[in-house]
């Protein structure tokens, strides 16, 4: 099949933006084991939609393809361009317009008969004009009936169809705030519109949407003149160019929003997002497909989506469900998820999501399960501040989660938490690395991972000298704590009244 | 369908190519140029040749066209849904004030303050609603939006970077201390992660970055120095004037993002534990390249702000001895003081104890 710039399946192109994105250090021949012409196409096509943030670099094993972006110099998150390049028919494209210019002239309800021939009034001028049969149009006015963007009402044998109230409404969105903005500013009440969507379509879940949204307002905006067109024409502006400068096109607002921390790969998720939101609804079980990469294995399962989890400081977002199979609740990748298949409704919906809110003061990340096999887990661990450093303890406050911190003196914190999965918490603990004078994990092999990365560290940096000395600090200050634990006889106030809550015992 | 060609951009072209033909017949240039202004790439030539071979059937020969109206875009149930979702997003009350029920039914425009029936959202059922999701790694003390006064704030500098108006900000510093400063707003910079806001404008003596949070009152300024009310725009006050009036008294130009020093850093990863995945999803935000240079070990290069420095150092410490930086020598140095100091907590704490 000839190449195509429009896609029919979003799915292959996520794994290939996800690759060159998230890893881009792979060669042609690593894609290529399956199919050449697939790997030739979709770089073509990322490239095209993409070619500003697209970089290319020559190694031994040949040409590596990446996508490097800094999401705080684009305004707009570049992946929705993919979401728009959904393929269609010519007759799909011709029958839009004419078919949505028929209802929008029509002053009461068309039945399908009426519409055919009001379509083929509209072709009749071209050379070979197109005929669309009865059955054609009607499928055609059932997919936007369900997009709704189309009502029908049944009359006698006949359906009628006529646009959706909410064509209505979306210009009276438009224009009623231009025109009644008391400034008498006409643009203003869109700016404020569009300033709003900017936001949200960047930082709320499945903001390609709002990205639609904000291509729609601009149209109305009537900056489509040839003029116009002229005139940045002549002033050599380009597309990448504007676009990476906060502009996305040639008639395109000017954002007033940046964005720090910014992950913008859960644009590629948006799909299955949708339709993990419309099961959480309607209270479904669903039947996911998930993807494991490493073994490039897909699985079958059935759940119960009961919350999406999402991470803002890696940009991951995960499915939390009810797991019959393993009668617990666990989580669920949803860059991993290939497919979702709503099935029937879960009388126990609510029940499981009580569950799950009732789980989540003992969950820092997503994990309901260590390694341990204890129930909980505990972790506590004391830092030391200097004079100037009242902010590490502000710090621990703000970043505690589901961890408590008291103030020990007014140059030691100290932090602790009961959670199901204790590793969970090793990345951001390994952040104060610089300041830690004590630490314990009720886990002793994760206390000697702990213990072991650091002195591997220490090796890394050439800081080995003094390697044993290292090695007997951590075992005495383990002891220490074990005896302060002993003395104190400390019952962290969470674990008892969960434990109560749980009838379980330790 | 989220995925469907009515979002399309090859749609999106082809309804601006028919606004203009239902306007005027259009002259044998003007289609091109219309369809070059709005898409990219192939799209550019696909469509105009889609259109001058009649295989979509919109624009005859003449350059006039059957439609009769400009096309409207209708919103879609998905579209309803979304805006339905984040009228319950509590940061939606920064734009708009929310009417009496938890769940607006029309929109009130925020500056004007008075209430417009824009888009009744009565019947439609959200996408999403609060509970259905959970940020679990936001950190705990994000600016107020439910603070009058904030969002007071919040709708002044945003509207000062609408018409480059500059305003006056008074701010709680650090110390504890009021601040003033004359100030024009570019653009506001939100960070998930914190969840703050900052103002980045031009023309203050203090660098022209502050968080919203810590804003007292802001108003825009008149040349004479007198406040006007909240969020009017004053015309006299343009950006130019305002570089002018302030040249005398340390003004610094700062139309780049501030401390927008670029720097990179280069370190191996060793992927073990999953490390490689985790790590280039964790730094995926920055512009970043990796390369393979043994079977699991790689090669990763991350471009950083210059004044996030200290922020990347602990992020690069949370992956522990999976992660090695190689250079710049300063920023090893970075490292290696935290690992030294690291060593001398654990003795000093063992010294005091044992005393």
């Amino acid at each position: 099949m000839a190449y195509n710039e429009l896609i029919k399946k979003f799915n292959r192109t996520r794994d290939y933006m996800r690759e060159f994105y998230i890893y881009g250090f792979k060669s042609r021949e690593e894609y290529t084991r399956k199919s050449a012409r697939s790997y030739d196409d979709e770089r073509r096509r990322i490239e095209a939609w993409l070619g500003d943030y697209m970089g290319f670099r020559q190694t031994a094993d040949g040409k590596n393809v990446f996508l490097s972006i800094d999401s705080r110099q684009s305004r707009h998150n570049p992946f929705y361009r993919a979401w728009k390049m959904k393929s269609f028919t010519d007759g799909e494209i011709t029958l839009h317009f004419i078919l949505m210019d028929i209802l929008a002239c029509a002053e009461e309800e068309l039945s399908l008969a009426q519409i055919t021939t009001k379509v083929d009034a509209y072709l009749a001028e071209f050379e070979t004009p197109r005929l669309f049969d009865e059955s054609t149009l009607r499928k055609k006015l059932k997919d936007y009936e369900k997009e709704g963007i189309v009502s029908s009402r049944r009359k006698g044998k006949l359906v009628y169809y006529r646009l959706a109230q909410s064509c209505l409404m979306e210009k009276c969105l438009t224009e009623s705030l231009s025109v009644e903005s008391p400034s008498g500013d006409s643009a203003k009440g869109t700016q404020e519109y569009l300033d709003l969507l900017d936001f949200f379509s960047e930082v709320a879940p499945c903001g390609v949407i709002g990205s639609y949204l904000i291509d729609r307002a601009e149209e109305n905006r009537e900056c489509s003149s040839s003029a116009n067109i002229r005139e940045r024409k002549k002033c050599g502006e380009r597309d990448g160019e504007s676009e990476k400068n906060g502009n996305r096109g040639n008639d395109s607002h000017v954002e007033h929003f940046v964005f720090k921390h910014h992950y913008i790969t859960s644009a590629m998720d948006s799909e299955i997002l949708g339709e993990l939101f419309l099961a959480m609804r309607e209270k479904k079980n669903i039947t996911l497909e998930t993807i494991n990469r490493n073994r490039d294995m897909i699985a079958e399962n059935h759940v119960v989506p009961l919350q999406i989890m999402i991470s803002v400081q890696s940009g991951r977002q995960y499915l939390m469900a009810y797991m019959p199979r393993l009668k617990r609740i666990a989580s669920v990748r949803i860059d991993s998820i290939v497919s979702v298949k709503i099935n029937d409704r879960n009388s126990r919906f609510e029940e499981l999501r009580e569950r799950l809110r009732a789980m989540q003061p003992y969950m820092w990340g997503v994990s309901t399960q260590g390694r341990s096999g204890q129930r909980l887990e505990h972790v506590e661990f004391t830092v030391c501040y200097g004079e100037g450093e009242q902010h590490i303890h502000r710090r621990l406050e703000r970043e505690k989660r589901c961890g408590t911190v008291r103030k020990l003196d007014e140059h030691t914190s100290h932090f602790s938490a009961d959670v199901y999965d204790a590793s969970e918490l090793i990345p951001w603990i390994r952040t104060f690395l610089c300041r830690i004078t004590q630490i314990h994990f009720s886990d002793p092999r994760l206390e000697a991972q702990f213990k072991r990365d650091i002195e591997e560290m220490y090796r890394l940096y050439g800081l080995e000298e003094g390697d044993k000395e290292t090695r007997d600090c951590w075992r005495d200050q383990t002891e220490m704590m074990d005896t302060e634990r002993r003395e104190g006889n400390r019952v962290c106030p969470k674990i008892g009244e969960y434990l109560e809550r749980e009838g379980e015992g330790r | 369908m989220m995925f469907h060609e009515i979002y399309g951009s090859y749609y999106q072209t082809v309804a601006h190519v028919l606004r203009a033909a239902v306007d005027h017949p259009l002259a044998p240039n003007e289609l091109k140029e219309i369809i070059t202004g709005h898409a990219f790439g192939e799209s550019e030539w696909n469509i105009e040749s889609a259109l001058r071979e009649e295989r979509w059937q919109l624009i005859r020969k003449d350059g006039t066209t059957p439609i009769r109206k400009k096309p409207t875009c209708p919103l879609t149930l998905l579209e309803k849904r979304w805006l339905k979702a984040i009228l319950m997003d509590p940061r939606i009350q920064l734009f708009m004030d929310a009417g009496c029920d938890a769940i607006p039914d029309f929109i009130k425009i925020a500056d004007t303050g008075e209430l417009i029936e824009v888009l009744d959202l009565s019947d439609v059922e959200p996408l999403f609603s609060p509970e259905d999701i959970r940020v679990f790694d936001r950190y705990d003390d994000g600016d107020p939006y439910e603070n009058p006064v904030y969002q007071r704030n919040f709708r002044t500098v945003l509207s000062a970077c609408r018409t480059h108006s500059s305003i006056v900000v008074d701010s709680m510093n650090r110390k504890g201390r009021i601040r003033t400063e004359t100030v024009v707003p570019e653009y506001l910079e939100y960070s998930e992660k914190d969840d703050k806001f900052r103002l980045v404008g031009t023309g203050s003596r203090y660098g022209g970055m502050i968080n919203l949070a810590r804003i007292i009152r802001c108003k825009v300024c008149e040349e004479d120095g007198m406040w006007k009310e909240d969020g009017e725009k004053n015309p006299k006050n343009s950006k130019e004037d305002g570089k002018k009036k302030l040249s005398g008294e340390g003004w610094k130009e700062t139309t780049e993002r501030k401390g927008s020093g670029s720097r990179m850093v280069e370190f191996e990863l060793i992927d073990q534990r999953n490390a490689l995945e985790r790590a280039l999803l964790h730094f995926a935000h920055f512009e970043k390249e990796a390369e393979r240079i043994e079977r699991n070990r790689y090669r990763i290069r991350v471009r950083y702000d210059k004044d996030d420095e200290t922020e990347l150092v602990i992020r690069v410490l949370s992956f522990g001895p999976m992660i090695r930086v190689t250079a710049p020598e300063v920023f090893v140095d970075l490292i290696r003081k935290r690992l030294i100091r690291q060593k001398h907590c654990f003795l000093k704490n063992l010294t005091e104890k044992n005393v």
